[in-house]
């Protein structure tokens, strides 16, 4: 059982390192983005190629993960400056679509659909840190320093810019701040923080697919950002902890009958998201607006 | 002739694709709700349809039972998840999330009724014959362009020459004025749910009969209404449907010069695109940054 | 005494709820944990139902012959048919339920699990997936389902003898397809035929007009598909209907009832393992016979998979439960080891020590919505 616990709660930190990302994205910079799950796939192929190929340093591939997500967030910030709002969901929808047919074209670097196999297990300068508590241990590690960065950064004048961007782009505009700069700063800021969380993604599974980078994904990390509240420190962590603990709470359920155990998870974890929405709109840690 | 086939089977595709997205398209404009459970209405249309076809109801009350059951889901969703949304006045990815929430819902209770396995209404008018040499065209050919253009002339007439219809367009630009002349923008909305699920109904049959049936099938929808309503331009019936149309026939004509795998994501390639170098569509007006 | 109470609080759970039955088998104090890890939802779980049916109908037998001293307790996990979904169920049946013996399915599902089920000392059962690495994927992963090489390769006589020699592809572009691809091509040459065209789909498209039509340029005798669940039948149907007339093939895969069922399915011509039900050996007839009362239609290759995965551990653990050893996995594996031939249904089961298991080819055809052996 206290496996069972360490893994889950592996998983959850880190998708709490991707919800905290994308609400880098929605949350300060209002940049509304459904292709949050393509930056976390890049992480994770390069931090996969990095231990296939060289080093199963699980340092180095957060690094490498990061920077190669934040080398190609371009392709976000590039509409992100163009448009807004609903026309920006929908480039990066566009987008999205595009990159799961490249994931599964690119059987060189990808491996398909068949995926990455084998990753070695996580070492950290040399030491074994695969086995589940010790790795726990680092993915908390990795969550409470990049929480502390986006804290100072947000509370700072970068943050500050950045949310009366949000707010009023032409005022912010007119006050003399560099909307481009600042944009493409915060769109590659999370989405290097995605590329982190993929890279952890990949040594947490031993083997990356595409279908770990669908839409569905994308869709599933940004209802835990909007579910969980924006703009808040802790929002994107609570909706992380209600949207994957509640599937695997539902399984223990008793009374669902084996062959109908997937549609009535389904249903329920639908409806938890519409209701919630209805009944706390502005998100769990967010107050009533 | 393979380049004249992959034309005609664009234009079948297309033409499905056109409904649906304008009815999307009119939702939106109307209303300013991102519909995304517009593929809902479609999936419970289409397995509406099959279920009464297998009873061994004639077309006609088949077809008239899904446009009843896709009208009140459209109603439903206005009533029950958008507008206690709007008073709270929830973001628009509040609205984003509990709509996906609603598709999931959907999703699970048709997989629950239905089972999970592909579902089809057989009709001897799907078959392909040979027309010319080598061009193969089925008689739902016809059907399905005919009953788009009657369709799309009906609804069009509708916007132009009626009361409501022209509160309907003018409900987008200013809502104020409507008031002025004495329309209630509730009840407009409800015309807007209503005829825009309502044209979910024609593409819901005719891919019953053809491509068949799933209960993941919302999902494809409600991308290529989305992509198609942003190529038109958002908010213009007319765009959405020459999108929709355009849509169907570049997801066709690619396969004769790409890999068979870019089929469907070349529709977003396309989206892509025209965000990146003309954001304001087809027949939009111009956004601002 | 523990026994008596756990009685009385089943009686009472069942008055108060019969929804709470369940419970009642959770609650046996040392039964034989047994985990699924199927697709409940979403386009391939038609495959859950169909696999769960098969591993049921054995533990009723297994249960009526009282093969094990111990009941049999099975936990259903839903894998999505994803390698996330197939990780985290893993992880849940090996850690909290303490499976030693987890039955799966799907290419991604398997791969993902394979490691983790490893670590954990629970043997794997595939009886669905045929992606040709599944082979030698972990000591504990074994197939009791031929995989798609060997499929292909039992068609190709077949296309010999019946001059279907230009052969199209139309394949998923994952394990499974690109499988297909490389044994067609390389095998088509040596029976003098060649794959004239080879097309590659996304796993959840689901128009096909455009891909039947450069079918259709390609000019070949037989169209072969390789793919899963809804999609196939979404092949079948738009492939007919946009003219293209030559026969269609495939592997195990289209041995669905919802493939079979469909009237543009007729004369479908695939490959799977021997499954002769009119075969007079003991195991095969008795499942035979209670299937065909039981569900009140012909069982198909993947109920006997399964039903044959499920049954493995019977005769396993029985084994070990008479030698007074424990039945985890690391002694399954051993037993497993030791007597390699097993009594299946559709003949004797034989193991390789890569986890491989070969069985009798046949090829079938679809004939009034039914598969019938051909040859």
């Amino acid at each position: 059982m206290t496996a069972y616990l360490i893994n889950l709660a592996t998983l959850a930190t880190i998708f709490g390192i991707l919800a905290a990302s994308l609400n880098v994205l929605i949350g300060y910079a209002g940049i509304f983005s459904i292709a949050h799950a393509v930056f976390f796939g890049l992480g994770a192929y390069a931090g996969a190629q990095l231990a296939l190929q060289f080093i199963p340093d699980v340092l180095l591939a957060c690094l490498a993960g990061g920077a190669i997500s934040a080398a190609l967030s371009l392709c976000l910030a590039l509409p992100a400056l163009r448009v807004r709002g609903e026309y920006f969901v929908a480039a990066s929808l566009g987008l999205q679509m595009m990159a799961v047919t490249v994931f599964s074209e690119a059987h060189s670097l990808t491996g398909g659909h068949g995926g990455l196999v084998g990753i070695p297990p996580a070492t950290l300068f040399g030491a074994d840190v695969s086995a589940p508590a010790p790795f726990l241990g680092f993915a908390l590690a990795v969550l409470a320093v990049l929480l502390l960065a986006v804290r100072l950064l947000m509370r700072g004048s970068f943050g500050r810019a950045l949310m009366a961007i949000r707010d009023s782009e032409s005022a912010a505009e007119a006050f003399g701040k560099d909307v481009r700069a600042l944009k493409t700063l915060a769109v590659a800021l999370g989405c290097a923080m995605a590329g982190v969380a993929g890279a952890l993604f990949a040594f947490y599974m031993a083997f990356v697919n595409v279908e770990s980078f669908t839409l569905e994904q994308s869709i599933l990390v940004m209802a835990m950002v909007i579910i969980g509240g924006t703009a808040t420190l802790a929002g994107p962590l609570l909706g992380v902890l209600l949207l994957l603990l509640l599937p695997a709470g539902l399984s223990f359920l008793p009374f669902i009958p084996p062959t109908q155990i997937g549609a009535v998870q389904q249903l329920i974890y639908g409806l938890a998201m519409t209701l919630l929405m209805i009944f706390r709109p502005a998100g769990i840690a967010g107050g009533r607006r | 002739m393979l380049f004249l086939q992959l034309l005609v089977s664009g234009i079948q595709t297309g033409a499905i694709y056109a409904l649906t997205a304008a009815g999307f398209a009119l939702i939106f404009g109307a209303t300013r709700v991102f519909h995304v459970a517009h593929g809902a209405t479609f999936a419970l249309a289409g397995y509406t349809f099959l279920a009464l076809s297998q009873a061994g109801f004639p077309w006609f009350l088949g077809a008239g039972a899904a446009l009843v059951v896709a009208v009140a889901f459209g109603l439903f969703m206005d009533f029950f998840v958008y507008r206690p949304i709007q008073r709270h006045e929830g973001s628009f990815f509040t609205v984003f999330v509990a709509a996906f929430g609603m598709s999931i819902v959907v999703q699970s209770l048709i997989e629950i009724g239905f089972g999970r396995g592909f579902a089809v209404v057989a009709s001897p008018l799907t078959r392909a014959h040979e027309v010319l040499p080598g061009l193969y065209l089925a008689d739902i050919f016809w059907v399905a362009i005919g009953v788009a253009l009657v369709m799309f002339g009906a609804v069009t007439l509708f916007l132009e020459r009626t009361r409501l219809g022209i509160g309907l367009r003018a409900l987008s630009e200013n809502p104020e004025l409507l008031r002025a002349f004495g329309l209630s923008s509730r009840r407009l909305s409800m015309v807007a749910f209503g005829l825009g699920s309502a044209l979910a109904v024609p593409g819901a049959v005719l891919t019953a009969v053809t491509s068949g049936l799933q209960p993941a099938i919302s999902a494809q929808v409600m991308l290529v209404s989305l992509a198609a309503a942003v190529v038109g331009g958002i908010g213009s019936l007319r765009g959405a449907a020459l999108a929709g149309l355009l849509l169907g026939v570049v997801e066709n004509l690619v396969v004769s010069v790409l890999d068979t795998q870019w089929s469907a994501a070349a529709g977003f390639v396309v989206l892509f695109a025209f965000i990146l170098f003309k954001p304001s569509g087809l027949f939009g007006q111009a956004v601002a940054r | 005494m523990l026994h008596r109470r756990s009685l009385l609080a089943a009686t009472a759970l069942g008055l108060a709820s019969p929804l709470a039955a369940p419970r009642l088998a959770r609650a046996q104090a040392g039964a034989h944990v047994i985990g699924t890890l199927f697709p409940m939802a979403g386009p391939n779980a038609e495959y859950g139902g169909i696999f769960t049916s098969g591993i049921q109908l054995a533990i009723e037998h297994i249960t009526a012959d009282k093969m094990l001293q111990r009941p049999i307790d099975l936990r259903a996990q839903d894998s999505q048919g994803t390698p996330q979904g197939g990780a985290v169920g893993m992880t849940k049946l090996a850690n909290v339920d303490r499976a030693p013996y987890v039955l799966l399915g799907f290419t991604g599902v398997s791969k993902a699990a394979a490691p983790i089920g490893t670590r954990n000392k629970t043997v794997m059962i595939n009886g669905g997936g045929v992606g040709p690495d599944l082979a030698e994927l972990s000591p504990y992963f074994w197939n009791v389902i031929p995989l798609v090489n060997q499929e292909v390769q039992a068609m190709l006589p077949w296309l010999q003898a019946q001059k279907l020699l230009k052969i199209a592809l139309v394949y998923v572009d994952d394990p499974l397809g690109t499988g297909v691809l490389s044994e067609l091509k390389n095998g088509l040459p040596g029976i003098g035929g060649q794959l004239v065209g080879s097309f590659s789909i996304p796993p959840a498209t689901q128009q096909f007009a455009a891909i039947a039509a450069r079918v259709r340029d390609s000019k070949p005798d037989a169209v072969y598909f390789a793919s899963y669940g809804a999609q196939q039948s979404q092949i079948v149907k738009q492939l007919r209907d946009n003219g293209v007339s030559q026969p269609l093939l495939t592997y195990s895969g289209g041995s669905i009832p919802s493939v079979q069922a469909l009237p543009e399915a007729e004369g479908l011509v695939l490959s799977g393992q021997a499954a002769d039900w009119t075969r007079e050996d003991p195991v095969t007839k008795r499942f035979v016979t209670d299937w065909r009362a039981k569900h009140n239609s012909e069982p198909t290759a993947y109920h006997q998979n399964y039903y044959n995965g499920m049954r493995l551990f019977g005769l396993l653990a029985q084994g070990l439960e008479k030698a007074g050893k424990p039945v985890d996995g690391e002694n399954l594996r051993e037993e497993w080891l030791r007597v390699k031939r097993f009594a299946l249904v559709g003949g004797e089961g034989v193991f390789e020590e890569r986890g491989t298991m070969s069985m009798p080819m046949q090829i079938n055809q679809v004939r009034g919505g039914r598969s019938q052996k051909i040859a």
